[in-house]
């Protein structure tokens, strides 16, 4: 009866999700498919941020530290917050204020060269297969909770019909859908939160308290000075307008929407991380004490809710991944056309169109593919954290404040800081103490004074 | 003290479940746009979609 239901209410959700990406109608243009035709309001702008960067690290992984740690990472957390304000005050009008301009790689190239712009697209295409892997990964590890399947059957269910509705409405459906995952998830975790501290949570007032503040304690004593920094430098730089976020800052209808979505977004993360935090402090009176982190929200879902309601979350878990992952298999698509493919070539906007499409896919089956080699959820999460910031900040961000950014400085910092966020990370991960993010983008940043420096003195200037 | 702490986690609940019904809004809006303009111009192929959003 138990599974009946549990099937029932994923295959309504399965339903009304496809609806909603029906009502978000195929892609005609490649400005639809990568732009969403730049229309798109404050709401579904703040909504679609919200959707994308709340994924299984910010909802499953959060509730397991604050389970265990308290609110430690509250504090940690709030360096996200303030990356995003930032974002939206310095980068995202700037941004949105380039003229046609679909991806990072484009902004990329129009402040540098075409050069610049293949590179960036590169590291865009490969960062976001890694991170589509890492949110393959996790919607097979819920799908395979609830139905039992095998985990590689789950992976290619999620990336299945994740790539479905993302191949043909392109931005507009994800954007789309993704404001109804967000609505699912935005309601119904905190309803979640609500239920547990009314009906579940002996002691009251008092009793949560005290929990957070024991947890808390426990968490500020056993992380050490160099991991707060560390995680701290992840949490501030490492998601720094990744490729789905640009386009939804690219893709918003006016400047000020796209500064004020991101802005709302950063707000809106601080009341998320006290929700999940806060789910986690109230579990660990429920929940027995050695569970494993990654796995607190399940046990607790489960112990709380009725059948139907256990189900019901586990959907909105899958809704969670879900949202995530459509925008990186746009972004990574888009990037590809608009990066990889167009600088070498003039395409008809149909052709466009269809590159897109099938890069959709293509992506997707490596997401799938990959998803088995992804160690775990925040493993492979902190992975492409620590690739990504320095190997496009620097460049990225010297390069919308200045008038006249010099391409060398921006190729070397790009390359530099890929070969030694990959060096630190995979070759030497023992060398230093310090998490491989610092010495990274220590080196990018010297390699893009070096570059300006060179050029300077070839061009005379 | 214990009772801020736990004001502060019902009101940031509060909040989100406000923002979600607030997003919910926003795309009712959107996707009963799309159907106004699918019925008014069935066949507007090639123009541009944006006002759909």
């Amino acid at each position: 009866m138990d599974t009946f239901l549990s099937v029932g209410i994923v295959a309504a959700y399965v339903a009304v999700l496809t609806f909603v990406a029906l009502r978000a109608r195929a892609a005609r243009r490649f400005s639809d498919f990568s732009l969403a035709g730049r229309a798109l309001p404050l709401a579904l702008v703040f909504g679609s941020l919200a959707a994308t960067y709340v994924g299984p690290g910010f909802s499953i992984a959060f509730v397991g530290k604050g389970f265990k740690s308290g609110f430690l990472f509250l504090a940690i957390g709030l360096a996200y917050a303030v990356q995003n304000i930032l974002v939206g005050l310095l980068l995202a009008p700037r941004l949105r204020a380039l003229k046609n301009c679909h991806t990072l790689g484009d902004a990329i190239g129009q402040k540098y060269d075409r050069k610049c712009q293949v590179v960036a697209g590169l590291i865009s295409v490969g960062l976001c297969a890694g991170f589509a892997a890492v949110m393959a990964r996790a919607g097979g590890v819920v799908l395979n909770d609830i139905f039992g399947l095998p985990s590689w059957s789950s992976v290619i269910v999620v990336v299945g019909v994740t790539a479905l509705y993302t191949t043909f409405g392109g931005l507009r459906a994800s954007v789309i859908t993704d404001a109804f995952q967000f609505t699912t998830f935005a309601i119904l975790l905190p309803l979640t939160l609500l239920w547990v501290l009314i009906f579940h949570l002996d002691g009251g007032a008092a009793a949560f308290a005290r929990q957070a503040e024991t947890a808390t304690s426990v968490g500020f004593d056993s992380t050490s000075l160099i991991e707060i920094v560390g995680l701290v430098t992840a949490f501030l730089l490492g998601e720094t307008l990744i490729p789905p976020y640009a386009n939804r800052a690219l893709a918003s209808r006016t400047t000020s929407i796209s500064r004020n979505g991101f802005m709302l977004a950063g707000f809106f993360s601080v009341i998320w991380f006290i929700v999940m935090i806060a789910i986690g402090v109230a579990a660990r009176s429920i929940v027995p004490g050695g569970t494993d982190e990654d796995r607190v929200l399940l046990n607790l879902i489960k112990a709380v809710m009725p059948a139907g309601g256990y189900a019901l979350l586990l959907v909105v878990l899958v809704s969670v991944v879900m949202s995530s992952l459509d925008s990186l298999l746009n972004a990574g698509a888009v990037a590809f056309t608009q990066d990889i493919v167009k600088p070498f070539t003039k395409l008809p906007d149909e052709t466009a169109l269809n590159i897109g499409r099938c890069a959709t896919i293509v992506i997707a089956v490596i997401a799938a593919a990959g998803a088995v080699a992804v160690p775990s959820i925040i493993t492979g999460l902190l992975i492409c954290y620590t690739i990504w910031a320095p190997a496009i900040l620097p460049a990225l961000i010297i390069g919308l404040w200045s008038k006249r950014p010099r391409p060398l400085a921006a190729i070397l910092s790009m390359g530099v800081g890929t070969l030694v966020a990959i060096m630190f990370q995979f070759v030497f991960p023992s060398v230093i103490d310090v998490p491989a993010i610092i010495p990274a983008l220590g080196a990018a940043l010297m390699a893009y004074l070096l570059g300006h420096w060179l050029e300077g003195i070839k061009s005379g200037a | 003290m214990e009772v801020i702490t736990f004001a502060i986690v019902v009101i940031a609940a509060l909040f989100a479940i406000g923002s979600g019904v607030w997003v919910a809004t926003a795309l009712v809006r959107a996707i009963s746009r799309n159907r106004t303009t699918q019925t008014t111009l069935p066949q507007a192929s090639d123009k541009s979609n944006h006002a759909d959003i």
